[in-house]
């Protein structure tokens, strides 16, 4: 693009601008990698909201294509920037701004990396529950903007709902800042959870007000084998049936046991086909109470194992391997595309049981992980070696077992969001009308079209991915 | 294992999901917080101009694959497993021999011909020169060297427990020969015949680390001969990178069939750090007490043992009213990183000013690291307190 770096200089340092491919490189996708990327235009590294609007501003005067990024770990493409132009690097947009522990809020900065941000609140005793498993790596901005989940899902919901406000530079380059630091607002339309899930396509996220929670005093980690992948669902929704309410119930299968076992001593056995991770915190009583009650449904339900794991070091190491699952899955496939379908929780063995169906129908092998408490499940393609063959097999898989979530009354998304790594199934959950509502809202938002194009829906066409 | 080949990593480097993990750790990013300065850019950049030669190696890639601190946390962190740091070193080897590294002949000029770390100074002196670093920022060399004091077999007192090798780094021979006297001492007064050879050379670690891989394995050969040769039970270094160096890519120097990776195999089974092969032995005599508190910088280089890191504070433990303040991040890089810090001098001041905010925000008497460039590279700044290896607290209990 002729002068862009030039234009952009006027407004920010040469530390600030990329533009050559051999440092773009990286910029061409998120973790979907095999996917449809591009390397853009250039890189932008804003250090402050002024220099965001400023960009923006430019940007929307020229027509150029903006999309931002946070660490770009994302799973649906979100921020690949498909029509090239400016990717907007939020990164070091770092600073935690406010913690205040008078009132349970937050306000950081939209580039802050949600563990160092956990971590900090963890030594005063607060707690910050969200937790997609790329903590290490993520940005709040990206998680607000993916709605992004973990496996406390189940207890503590997912990060939409501890965002009461943020500041936005919108696709012209003013700066709104939708809600505040109250903790409930009735104002005309709810700006700031639109935006929340927004994946990038309305505005830039600059910061954020966040919801903390005091630190649960207590934990258990508790771990199940089971005799069958439909016996482990089955378990999971008798335990919500019961009114159990466990932090993180993660469901495994015995591949992914195989592959983790390097981390646990003992290792797991791996006789059983299904396993459970769960975790309860609250007080000491409270733990106690929830371990038992859960343990007492697992043992009725003959599930193979029921291990407590007393020692807190060792109950960690069960849980970084879980958060590691998906790369590690790299080290004996040569891809695995992660699906991310949430059903009804009493839906789940159902699920497990169609995923089984058509992992055996289409020739292809199917793993299976996910946040079960919350009925989310992200069946993966895996790939032992990627040919046009397999890819032709894995997209017939990967639209039956869409099919599937949506019968069940599920969704085609429950935290990664749709990038484009999922626009084609979109009319599939939603339906036209409300495409064309969403694409009206994008319009009153975006009337240029420059703010993260080509995501979410399907272009006219254009395949995208 | 495999040779330091490009070609080899043709597979391997497609398993980089970017899942991104990597930004986690990696010091140049961190300092940096862009993606270009991250593993994950630069396996596509490799991938793109030294493997398929889709893109020229240009200045911009070289300055990006420079940038790298071999640090290895990238690797360490890679759940994909993917040896990182080895596909950097080759993606550098390969870049020699395109004829791209006015260093790595300097390299193969002197380093290779002296004892290495005389040669790195060497070029510390030329570099220094040339950006006008005051002299005082490259490590000064001890008045006598540890191979000039000390050499042969010292024989302990009493029963022999264990027969050990000591392999003297470049750090601890030039700059602080005071480590290896504590390693002497500690070692002799818990039982352990230590025997020093002559004729060590460096271990080879910063020749690998700039592509020379000649060199490397040159040193490699020196040094395996001479050890292989010796009737000992165990190889002690009290450097973390030439324990890297024998643990990790001593054998990826020679080619699988080459002759000399029998010696290799042998010598290695038998390297361990200091602290770390005190610990596992058990201490046979208690240390004395010490009011100190202490706090570990532990050093990138520490995945060659899976028990390196938690070595001197076990170790350090059994001293009576000896107390560790951990740091929040322990494991977070000084920026040092070998010879790194001579010829990136801003990058690397960048991220030490970024490590020391938390060393000075923790108060301790005592900051301790088993790698010779943190102790000095720290030390430079830290200078309200003692910088130190580990090794020399422990000699401090026991009275040396
Ligand atoms: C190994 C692995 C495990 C994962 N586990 C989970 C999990 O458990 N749960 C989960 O929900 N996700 C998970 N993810 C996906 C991903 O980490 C999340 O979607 C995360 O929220 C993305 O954050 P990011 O900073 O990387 O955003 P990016 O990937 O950079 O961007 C994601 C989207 O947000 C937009 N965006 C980013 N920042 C801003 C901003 N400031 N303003 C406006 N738009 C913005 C981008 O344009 C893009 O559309 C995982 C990913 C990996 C690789």
């Amino acid at each position: 693009m002729q002068g862009l770096v030039k234009d952009l200089s006027a407004f920010l340092g040469p530390s600030q601008i990329l533009s050559l491919p051999e440092e773009m490189l990286a910029y061409a996708n998120d973790a979907t990698h095999y996917f449809k990327s591009r390397i853009p235009d250039a890189v932008v590294l804003p250090h402050t909201t002024e220099e965001v609007s400023k960009v923006m501003k430019y940007a929307f005067a020229k027509e150029i294509p903006v999309t931002p990024r946070g660490a770009g770990s994302g799973l649906a493409g979100g921020c690949t920037p498909v029509h090239g132009g400016i990717v907007m690097d939020l990164k070091r947009l770092n600073k935690i701004l406010e913690i205040d522990k008078s009132n349970m809020t937050a306000i950081v900065e939209a580039g802050v990396v949600l563990k160092r941000f956990q971590d900090i609140l963890e030594k005063r005793q607060l707690f910050y529950p969200p937790d997609p498993q790329s903590a290490s790596v993520c940005t709040i901005g990206g998680n607000v903007a993916t709605r992004a989940g973990g496996p406390r899902g189940v207890k503590y919901g997912t990060t939409g709902n501890y965002v009461t406000g943020m500041e936005v530079v919108l696709p012209d380059g003013s700066v709104i800042t939708p809600g505040g630091k109250f903790v409930k607002q009735s104002v005309g339309y709810d700006i700031t959870h639109l935006m929340t899930g927004s994946e990038g396509t309305l505005g830039v996220i600059t910061a954020v007000n966040l919801r903390i929670l005091p630190l649960p005093e207590a934990n258990r980690t508790v771990v199940v084998v089971c005799e069958t992948l439909e016996q482990a669902a089955e378990i999971v929704a008798e335990i919500i049936a019961r009114g159990a309410v466990p932090a993180m119930i993660e469901f495994l299968i015995k591949l992914a046991i195989t592959i983790m076992n390097q981390y646990f001593f003992p290792p797991l056995p791996t006789d059983g086909e299904g396993y459970l991770f769960m975790y309860f915190d609250g007080t000491e009583a409270q733990v106690e109470y929830e371990a038992k009650l859960v343990s007492d449904i697992c043992h009725d339900m003959k599930a193979k194992e029921v291990r407590l794991i007393e020692d807190q070091k060792v109950a960690e190491t069960y849980w970084i391997a879980r958060a590691n699952v998906y790369p590690l899955i790299q080290t004996i496939f040569e891809r695995g595309n992660a699906e991310d379908i949430t059903v009804p929780r009493n839906k789940l063995p159902d699920l497990v049981r169609a995923v089984q169906a058509i992992a055996a129908a289409e020739g292809v092998m199917i793993g299976l992980a996910g946040h079960a408490g919350d009925g989310n499940m992200h069946p993966s393609i895996l790939f032992p070696q990627v040919t046009s063959e397999a890819e032709a097999k894995a997209k017939i898989a990967i639209d039956k077992l869409i099919r599937a979530g949506l019968d069940l009354g599920g969704t085609i998304s429950g935290e990664h969001g749709i990038g484009i790594h999922k626009a084609e199934y979109l009319s599939w959950e939603l339906g036209q009308t409300q495409i064309e509502l969403m694409k009206r809202i994008k319009y009153a938002f975006d009337p240029k079209g420059i703010m993260n194009p080509g995501k979410i829906w399907m272009e006219d066409g254009d395949g995208n991915a | 294992m495999a040779m330091l080949r490009l070609e080899d990593y043709e597979k391997i480097i497609e398993k980089c999901s970017q899942c991104s993990y990597c930004q986690s750790t990696c010091p140049s990013y961190i300092n940096e917080l862009s993606e270009s300065f991250v593993a994950k850019n630069r396996l596509l950049l490799i991938k793109e101009t030294l493997m398929h030669e889709r893109m020229p190696y240009s200045s911009k890639a070289k300055e990006i694959l420079d940038n790298c601190l071999l640090c290895t946390n990238c690797t360490q962190t890679c759940c994909s497993k993917i040896p990182i740091d080895d596909i950097i070193i080759s993606a550098r080897i390969k870049a020699g021999q395109k004829g791209a590294g006015g260093i790595k002949q300097f390299v193969m000029g002197k380093m290779l011909t002296q004892r290495g770390l005389t040669g790195v100074l060497g070029k510390a002196g030329s570099v220094a020169q040339k950006l006008g670093i005051a002299a005082k920022e490259i490590p000064q060399l001890a008045s006598r060297p540890f191979d000039k004091m000390y050499s042969g077999t010292y024989t302990p007192e009493g029963e022999v427990k264990k027969r050990v090798a000591y392999f003297v780094g470049c750090g601890t021979n030039f700059i602080f020969p005071d480590t290896g006297e504590a390693v002497v001492k500690v070692l002799n007064h818990n039982g352990m015949e230590v025997v020093i050879p002559q004729g060590q050379v460096c271990c080879g670690i910063p020749a690998l680390g700039e592509g020379d891989l000649e060199g490397a394995r040159n040193m490699v050969e020196t040094n395996i001969n001479l050890l292989a040769g010796l009737d000992v039970d165990a190889i002690v270094t009290d450097c973390t990178s030439c324990g890297m160096m024998f643990k990790e890519k001593a054998a990826k120097c020679l080619p699988d069939d080459d002759p000399l990776q029998e010696k290799i195999t042998a010598v290695t089974s038998k390297i361990w750090e200091v602290t770390d092969f005190l610990q596992n032995q058990g201490l046979n005599m208690p240390p004395g007490q010490l009011d100190i508190t202490w706090s570990y910088h532990v050093p990138c280089h520490r995945g060659w043992s899976p028990t390196v890191k938690d070595a001197p504070r076990q170790l350090l433990s059994q001293i009576p009213n000896a107390q560790l303040k951990e740091f929040d991040n322990p494991e977070q890089c000084c920026g040092g990183a070998g010879t790194f810090f001579m010829e990136h001098r801003d990058v690397a001041e960048q991220i030490r000013s970024n490590r020391l905010e938390e060393i000075q925000n923790t108060k301790s008497d005592v900051v301790l690291t088993q790698c010779p460039v943190c102790r000095f590279y720290i030390g430079f700044k830290v200078t309200d307190r003692e910088v130190t290896h580990p090794i020399k607290i422990l000699a401090r209990a026991y009275g040396f």
